[in-house]
């Protein structure tokens, strides 16, 4: 493989855990609150591309969309709302008890051994550009990847419901105060989250076709642990963050030698100690600003 | 009571409570529609604390709050906010890394109907010219008297009945206060009620229809303009 | 009664609250059937790791999701040093020199646990703890996340991925009661010495306490340290309970349940930690029975897998309905009579 095939692989993947950063970015931004069981709802996906195999590609992504996204909604109903009040840490663990709950739920439903997808399988094959041998399966990640960005970008800074979104971020009291509705701004941060979700779920299960029950839980690890070594602050640098470390996941897997690629995992996790040391409020945040809480 | 005849903002024996400590007790005030009222007192008073209550932010722990004739006790801030009772915070609190247009656009959250945006806007840069020179800055850019201004015409564009402002001449200079509380005249003309928390006393008590002293949580004096220059009436409700 | 004296039985009542719980335990497990009491030493074992948890988590307020490395390590290493020496050389082969060659017992191999994991503790604390809020948790994870990639594929230090086993099951029911009670002793004391209540005073208001002259630094230092050696003691015992330990027994999976147990029985008091663990383990267990099918007055069986399920659903519910936990933070207190209070 050459180096810039690597450097392109390395891309799509960057683009996908930007979309998985986006969409923890943006419930932290509205809520401060990191969902550790945002990996669920890229599992949740998984498993109904793969329940609706039979049926055609259209048919399976739509209903994908329309079960990861519901999940997302039902999650801050019943779950996060009530927890709005709670300390940083009940938050943090109580995401957690969410996370393992539905993963064993889903163990319960579909069994320990994972269910193979083949919705868009035929994005697994190849085209050759010059010396080039891309699948298209990168092309779409980075179009989809790019699209969404700036789709949701485009959300956030022309709507009104993406102004009041920034505003929550930021202030969340003085934006209550104006009258901004706190329950209808954090519902549609997670209806977008779960877009993002879904997403994420039928671009990675091109290539990744067994879906577990813990599918989602190394990219959201992944892609959290990212967006914190960005900047947890502002949504762009979360983004950035999660995009370095799909980035530097795929580049670093590709080019380590055999012997140590063992090892990839600690030398990610010492890099993210090393930054969180050296640069807490994270690698591409601006000055530091002190952060609002609701 | 019918609507047109209930006082615009009531507190009717309001205590608040941060945790064991009451910071404001047996609070009872009336200001009727169109009133210019003012609150002063010592740190620590309770004028804030008055203030968050009414919006909603902190709670009561007794008493009622009522504006317009209906209790708003319990209510989340922003229906409070949609009921027609505006706050310019302590501190202005205006979104730095937004825009001058997109902070004022904010302000439209609140706003009941949207017919006639473009007079009320015609209007507040009449009142605030600052705000309309700088549309597409950001309003960390500004600079205090301006960002105070901008707060002000934010909370106006929700066409409140009853605006609320905590301390705003709080870190201006005596000329942009004055062109400050000249501005709160013409609200008041136009027919906003108004509550004035503030440090200053002197001017508020100048400007106002009526002031209040509040100390300790409870509500001491009440002084007209005519009592500006009674500083030993001021004295001892202050230290009482 | 004079107020030194009644400030002493206080003291006393409180720790009672944590140990009674410990030794009923015990007890009750000792009256069971064989297979019964593993459950009951289990629990006691995780009270232990509970225990190690609330030492650093309830007195800093810092989350770390890194503890479980040090229970690991101290799991790891009390097993490689105590498998008897011709197995070892057969099944270990690429293990280095040092730990191929020596053995000694159980009781060494728990103190040593403590011993290094200690250290590690506090190789790991002297960058980490300057650190607060999410940037600690995540630094923290990340060691989980190294202690785990290097003892699955170091095979001069472990077994790798592979099961160590052989390590000689010397954790009976009254060795748990016995290392819980110390682990529990060792954090009542450290809590109620100046240096725990300096750390708890930074709990509270970080910034008054640093300008009351508190290094919190230092003292944050020193509480990760000592639940580092507590957490490795209870890896040690955890090692010792089954006779075999494997890396993703000490990952993940035990580091939800551990916090979960510590977050459910309250965060902020040693009572909390204790009672979370055990009643966790205990609920835990009859999920596990009812699985197999249990007789309740009705008749109760649990699909395989569902205990799981209801268990999560359960840690979120008291989360959600009471998030400073059963104990609401508070240690075991006698009721007070209450005196007059004389107006002046």
């Amino acid at each position: 493989m050459t180096d810039v095939q690597a450097i392109i692989d390395a891309i799509a993947l960057g683009a996908v855990y930007a979309l998985v950063a986006v969409g923890i970015g943006l419930v932290f931004g509205v809520m401060r609150l990191i969902n550790f069981a945002y990996g669920e709802l890229i599992t949740a996906g998984g498993f109904t591309l793969w329940w609706l195999r039979d049926q055609p590609a259209a048919v399976a992504i739509l209903a994908c969309f329309a079960v990861v996204i519901a999940l997302s909604l039902a999650m801050e109903r019943v779950a996060f709302r009530p927890l709005r009040r709670a300390s940083p840490a009940t938050m943090l663990v109580a995401t957690f008890a969410i996370s393992f709950t539905l993963q064993s739920i889903y163990l319960l439903i579909f069994g320990p051994r994972g269910n193979p997808v083949s919705t868009l399988s035929g994005l697994q094959g190849a085209v050759n550009i010059g010396s080039l041998h891309i699948r298209w399966i990168t092309f779409v990640s980075l179009g989809c990847g790019a699209a969404l960005l700036l789709g949701t970008a485009f959300i956030l800074d022309r709507t009104n419901i993406g102004l009041h979104m920034r505003a929550a971020a930021t202030d969340f009291r003085t934006s209550r105060i104006l009258g901004v509705r706190a329950n209808r701004v954090i519902a549609f941060a997670f209806l977008i989250s779960g877009f993002l979700a879904a997403s994420v779920s039928v671009l990675l299960t091109v290539e990744d076709q067994l879906v577990t029950p813990d599918y989602g839980v190394s990219i959201t690890i992944l892609a959290l642990i990212g967006v914190v070594v960005g900047g947890l602050d502002r949504l762009w640098s979360a983004t950035l963050g999660g995009f370095a470390m799909g980035f530097a996941t795929s580049l670093f897997g590709d080019l380590l030698p055999a012997g140590s690629r063992v090892y990839l995992p600690s030398i990610v996790f010492g890099a993210v100690i090393l930054v969180l040391i050296l640069r807490p409020p994270g690698l591409f945040a601006p000055s530091r600003r002190p952060v609002e809480r609701m | 009571m019918p609507e047109a005849a209930a006082p615009a903002l009531e507190f009717d024996a309001v205590e608040v409570r941060y945790g064991a400590v009451p910071a404001v007790r047996g609070l009872s005030l009336r200001i009727d529609r169109g009133e210019f009222v003012g609150l002063i007192g010592p740190n620590g008073a309770g004028k804030s604390t008055t203030l968050l209550a009414a919006m909603g932010v902190v709670g009561v722990s007794a008493g009622e709050i009522r504006l317009l004739g209906r209790p708003v006790r319990g209510r989340a801030p922003e229906d409070v906010a949609r009921a027609g009772m505006a706050l310019v915070p302590e501190g202005r609190h205006i979104f730095a890394n937004l825009t001058v247009e997109e902070n004022l656009r904010l302000g439209l959250a609140a706003r009941r109907g949207r017919n006639e945006v473009a007079q009320d806007l015609a209007r507040i840069y009449d009142l605030f010219p600052a705000v309309r020179e700088s549309l597409r800055r950001n309003a960390g850019a500004l600079s205090g008297g301006q960002q105070q201004q901008l707060a002000i015409a934010r909370a106006l564009l929700a066409r409140p009945t009853v605006l609320l402002l905590d301390e705003p001449s709080l870190g201006l200079a005596p000329t942009v206060v004055q062109a400050v509380f000249g501005v709160l005249h013409e609200i008041r003309e136009q027919g906003v009620t108004i509550l004035l928390v503030e440090q200053r006393a002197e001017v508020t008590i100048r400007a106002a229809d009526r002031t209040h002293v509040l100390a300790n949580g409870e509500l001491r004096l009440s002084l007209t303009p005519a009592d500006a220059g009674d500083t030993e009436r001021l004295a001892a409700a202050y230290l009482s | 009664m004079s107020a030194g004296a009644r400030a002493r039985i206080d003291t006393v009542v409180e720790f009672l609250g944590p140990a009674l719980l410990i030794v009923l335990v015990a007890v009750i497990g000792s009256f069971t059937s064989a297979a019964r009491e593993i459950e009951f030493r289990n629990a006691l074992v995780n009270a232990a790791i509970v225990i190690a948890l609330y030492v650093f988590i309830g007195n800093s307020g810092v989350i770390s999701f890194g503890h479980i490395s040090f229970v690991a390590v101290g799991a790891f290493l009390a097993g490689v040093i105590t498998i008897e020496g011709q197995s070892k050389q057969f099944v270990l082969p690429n293990l280095a020199p040092f730990l191929k060659h020596t053995t000694i017992g159980s009781w060494a191999s728990l103190g040593l646990a403590a011993a290094v994991g200690a250290a590690y503790a506090l190789i790991v604390g002297i960058p980490l703890m300057r650190l607060s809020g999410l940037p600690a948790g995540i630094a923290t994870f990340a060691v989980l996340g190294i202690t785990y990639n290097v003892l699955r594929y170091w095979d001069a230090i472990g077994p790798g991925p592979l099961t160590l086993s052989l390590v000689p099951e010397t954790t009976t029911i009254w060795v748990a009661c016995g290392g819980t009670l110390i682990a529990a002793a060792v954090a009542f004391g450290y809590q109620k010495s100046r240096a725990g209540r300096m750390l708890r005073a930074t709990r509270e208001d970080p910034g008054a306490a640093r300008a009351a002259g508190i290094d919190v630094y230092r003292q944050r230092l020193l509480a990760f340290t000592l639940s580092g050696a507590l957490a490795g003691f209870a890896g040690g015992l955890l090692v010792h309970l089954f006779g075999s330990i494997t890396t993703d027994q000490v990952y993940l999976n035990l580091t939800f349940i551990t916090l979960a147990m510590l977050v459910i029985g309250g965060v902020a008091s040693l009572l909390g930690a204790t009672l979370g663990a055990l009643l966790v383990s205990g609920l835990n267990s009859f999920l596990s029975d009812a699985e197999n099918g249990v007789d309740i007055g009705f008749h109760l069986k649990l699909r395989g897998g569902t205990s799981f399920v209801v268990l999560g659903i359960f840690m979120a519910l008291v989360l959600i309905l009471r998030p400073s936990g059963i104990t609401g933070g508070r240690e075991l207190r006698l009721p007070r009579r209450r005196r007059p209070v004389t107006k002046r």
